[in-house]
């Protein structure tokens, strides 16, 4: 008897198809026991409006059954999320059932990793989540989707900590009754909370479902209130918080950021990448350069904040750098020093971010710092990571102990690992880098560095 | 033929959402009917004239 094995470690839960990938390519098969539903997402027209309004992921048919959806660069989870990213996520896959139901079909599924990231907009990629709509039924999706999109918005709009580490924690989403003893009394006077909250966490599982009168007016009065209730949600980074804005207010960072600025657009003119990685990037006035030179740009900050001021910007030059002509930034919310790691079933649903960020480029400007510091990592292990994380290039800032900021950090955390200087910097460097370039940013102590991968490293 | 729910749609959701439809929709009817019973007894005011209607000076 032969072993029956899903082709693809994430798509094992539905039985409608699965994904596979042959040659480099992604390729979505469909089963038999969908095929009607299939034929009914195309025939009724709602294939071609979803993709129409770029709101489905298009693809074709190579052959009967197997189907070649357009190859999305970037994949990532909603744990890297900022908070407006898994809003307009939600918000899209209502608006993506409303026009489901117009056609006679529904959303099977709610789970936000249905939706993928193209030029900054929000993108709906599961072609087998739709089927059949039967008005006397509620959606069965109900609860998946708020478990997993509105519950982590609620508790960032009250406390303000990102929703990246909420779906970390509870990858499936987190059930009303662990959401509720968390929120603070003024929530009570929301309906939504009262609705979706407070009401599904004391109804009382019968453990039977399926039994109730329902129809489509009430389905869309329901999704009408899952509307209303995220578009009240504060999603948006405040000037407040965080690093945000760096770049941008800082007053030593004037002269500072025009000196790295010349440098870097010197050196990144130097090279040839079509893709980078842009660690700490702050408010993205670096990602949007690497973007100018048509890359694609993943750019990634542990504040929330900072990727959601960059996914702002992104979204609302359609993904493009101001100019119009560059590639595409993917803001992502991932801490370096604790990368996502690989998750779910077997540890193989869901790849590392290691797995997902490799790039022509890395960039770290003003992060060695941080992570040698206050992480406490070694320079050698740093050069480790990065030499996984690029193919071939690398552009990093070393900041010295006696920079401001630097200096800053360890006043009241003395202890990292000496030494810590640019001679001991470049020793740990060099094992697996050819330094290209070594420029001193004027007016500070800080040094830029082109550095290329060894054909030999890692 | 057994139909196949790949997710589940959890105990008491479908009741859940049964009795938030009817609130809604209780919530809609009488809106509505405030509405029609203030648009009865109400006029509506004359809107304040705006910068574009006053007479250039």
């Amino acid at each position: 008897m032969t072993r029956n094995l899903p082709d693809h470690p994430a798509s094992y839960r539905d039985p409608a198809g699965f994904v596979f990938r042959r040659d480099g390519r992604v390729y979505r098969q469909v089963n038999p026991v969908y095929a009607d539903d299939y034929r009914l997402l195309m025939d009724s027209g709602l294939y071609g409006k979803l993709v129409a309004e770029q709101l489905l992921i298009p693809h074709e048919e190579v052959e009967a059954g197997t189907l070649l959806p357009l190859q999305l660069p970037v994949i990532s989870y909603p744990c890297e999320w900022s908070p407006d990213q898994l809003k307009d996520a939600a918000l899209l896959s209502l608006k993506v059932m409303r026009i489901a139901i117009d056609h006679g079909m529904i959303l099977k599924d709610a789970s936000p990793r249905n939706i993928q990231w193209l030029n900054a907009r929000p993108i709906f990629i599961d072609t087998l989540s739709f089927e059949r709509y039967d008005p006397a039924r509620p959606w069965i999706a109900y609860r998946q989707f708020c478990e997993s999109f509105l519950f982590p918005l609620y508790l960032h709009h009250y406390f303000r900590q990102g929703i990246h580490k909420t779906l970390a924690a509870y990858p499936e989403g987190m059930p009303a009754g662990t959401l509720l003893p968390l929120l603070p009394f003024k929530s009570r006077f929301r309906a939504g909370v009262w609705l979706h909250v407070v009401l599904p966490a004391r109804v009382v599982t019968s453990g039977k479902g399926g039994q109730v009168s329902f129809d489509q007016r009430r389905l869309l009065l329901l999704i009408g209130s899952l509307e209303d209730s995220l578009r009240g949600l504060r999603t948006e980074a405040s000037r407040a918080v965080g690093w945000s804005r760096y770049y941008s207010e800082t007053v030593m960072s004037q002269a500072y950021v025009h000196e790295k600025e010349r440098l870097f657009r010197e050196m990144t003119a130097a090279i040839d990448f079509g893709s980078a990685l842009d660690l700490g990037a702050n408010d993205g006035y670096f990602s949007r350069i690497l973007a100018e030179k048509k890359a694609r740009v993943i750019a990634v900050d542990d504040q929330w904040a900072c990727t959601s001021t960059l996914y702002r910007v992104a979204a609302a030059s359609g993904g493009s750098s101001s100019s119009g002509a560059g590639g595409h930034i993917y803001p992502l919310c991932v801490d370096i020093a604790d990368p996502t790691p690989a998750s779910g079933f077997a540890n193989a649903e869901r790849s590392s971010f290691t797995e997902r960020a490799q790039c022509d480029l890395v960039v770290a400007l003003a992060v060695v710092h941080h992570l040698v510091l206050m992480k406490n990592i070694p320079f050698a292990l740093l050069a480790d990571y990065l030499a996984l994380l690029t193919r071939q290039w690398l552009i990093i800032e070393f900041v010295p102990i006696s920079d401001e900021k630097a200096s800053a950090l360890i006043r009241d955390k003395p202890v990292f690992h000496k030494p810590y200087d640019a001679y001991a910097f470049e020793a740990q460097f060099a094992l697996l880098f050819n330094i290209e370039q070594k420029q001193p940013i004027p007016g500070t102590e800080r040094i830029l560095y082109l550095m290329r991968k060894k054909a030999d490293a890692i | 033929m057994a139909m196949l729910l790949y997710i589940d749609p959890g105990g008491g959701s479908y009741l859940v959402q049964a009795i938030i439809a009817a609130v809604l929709g209780f919530m809609f009817y009488f809106k509505t009917l405030w509405f029609r019973i203030r648009s009865f007894f109400v006029r509506p005011k004359p809107k304040p004239p705006t910068e574009n209607d006053k007479e250039p000076s």
